[in-house]
């Protein structure tokens, strides 16, 4: 019998999914850019971004451009892998 | 895509992945600017250049490329203005902007050679076999095949502009910058081009 690898739960979900693709792709990516990119709320896409960088997938840093506050997300070395990991195990799924 | 937590199936899951990646490749419409603005004044300088060389009893016609040292200053203004309002900026950016960097450094350092032995007359077919490398990389960036056969045509137009003489040879380089600028330039400006084209 196949055994399956456990799919990460942080990243089995469809807007942190979303958000992590968007980061795998880029160096750097405003919020704005990412809202824009998912379709989804300020307020929800907040809390699945804290959600990812609490657990060290992406970092979160935030500047000024001009007098406007702006959120730049990156994905980690660690976020990196887990995505890796998790590509690979939904190929499995898919065999 | 509010309803984050609900169970997806693994085809779910790579549609996400697959979707958002594409939203997310280089966007390179702006760069059509630097093509079109570069192919047109590099026409200008050398037509000038050649004009007054064959028209007129000037003692250097290649003071018309002068005009390039404006252009460089618009093209890093525009550059960085742009940059600033870039929402994303992925690793394909950051190659593109690079490649063309490097070849405005090792263009300025050829000028100071040829400049430093009075030979600014020979400039047209270095400056073509250094273009041709941003050019041709670009293309394979974005993989969009009129820049890459830009880029090689430019490298083709590089050894007529050598061998050919300076009767004939100078025309080579606005040749070259309508093959290898503005023909890839007008077609990603008309089309707004992405990279997923090939």
């Amino acid at each position: 019998m196949t055994r399956y690898k456990e799919l990460d739960p942080l990243l089995h979900s469809q807007l942190r999914l979303a958000v992590m693709s968007v980061l795998m792709n880029s160096e750097s990516a405003e919020f704005t850019f990412i809202k824009e990119q998912t379709g989804a709320t300020a307020g929800n896409l907040s809390i699945q971004i804290t959600k990812l960088k609490e657990a060290g997938y992406i970092k979160v840093q935030k500047k000024f451009r001009g007098n406007y506050p702006q959120t730049l997300c990156r994905i980690t070395q660690l976020g990196r892998e887990r995505f890796e990991a998790y590509v690979d195990s939904l190929r499995d799924y898919i065999k | 895509m509010e309803n984050n937590e609900k169970i997806m199936s693994s085809e779910e899951s790579l549609k996400i992945i697959s979707d958002m990646i594409n939203r997310t490749k280089t966007n390179i419409r702006e760069a059509s600017f630097h093509l079109l603005f570069w192919g047109w004044l590099i026409v200008v300088c050398s037509l000038s250049e050649y004009l007054l060389y064959t028209l007129t009893s000037m003692e250097n016609p290649w003071l018309a490329w002068l005009l390039t040292i404006p252009g460089v200053f618009v093209s890093l203004i525009y550059g960085f203005v742009k940059g600033s309002k870039q929402t994303v900026y992925t690793y394909a950016d950051r190659l593109y902007m690079w490649s063309w960097l490097g070849f405005l450094f090792a263009a300025i350092i050829l000028f100071v050679f040829l400049g430093f032995e009075k030979r600014m007359y020979a400039v047209g077919p270095y400056i073509l076999m250094l273009a041709a490398f941003p050019t041709f990389l670009s293309g394979v960036i974005i993989k969009f095949r009129p820049l890459i056969f830009g880029g090689i045509s430019i490298w083709i137009l590089s050894l007529v502009c050598f061998f050919a003489g300076p009767s004939i040879g100078p025309l080579a380089v606005p040749a070259a910058m309508i093959t290898g600028y503005l023909i890839p330039g007008y077609m990603i400006k008309n089309n707004g081009f992405k990279n997923d084209t090939v």
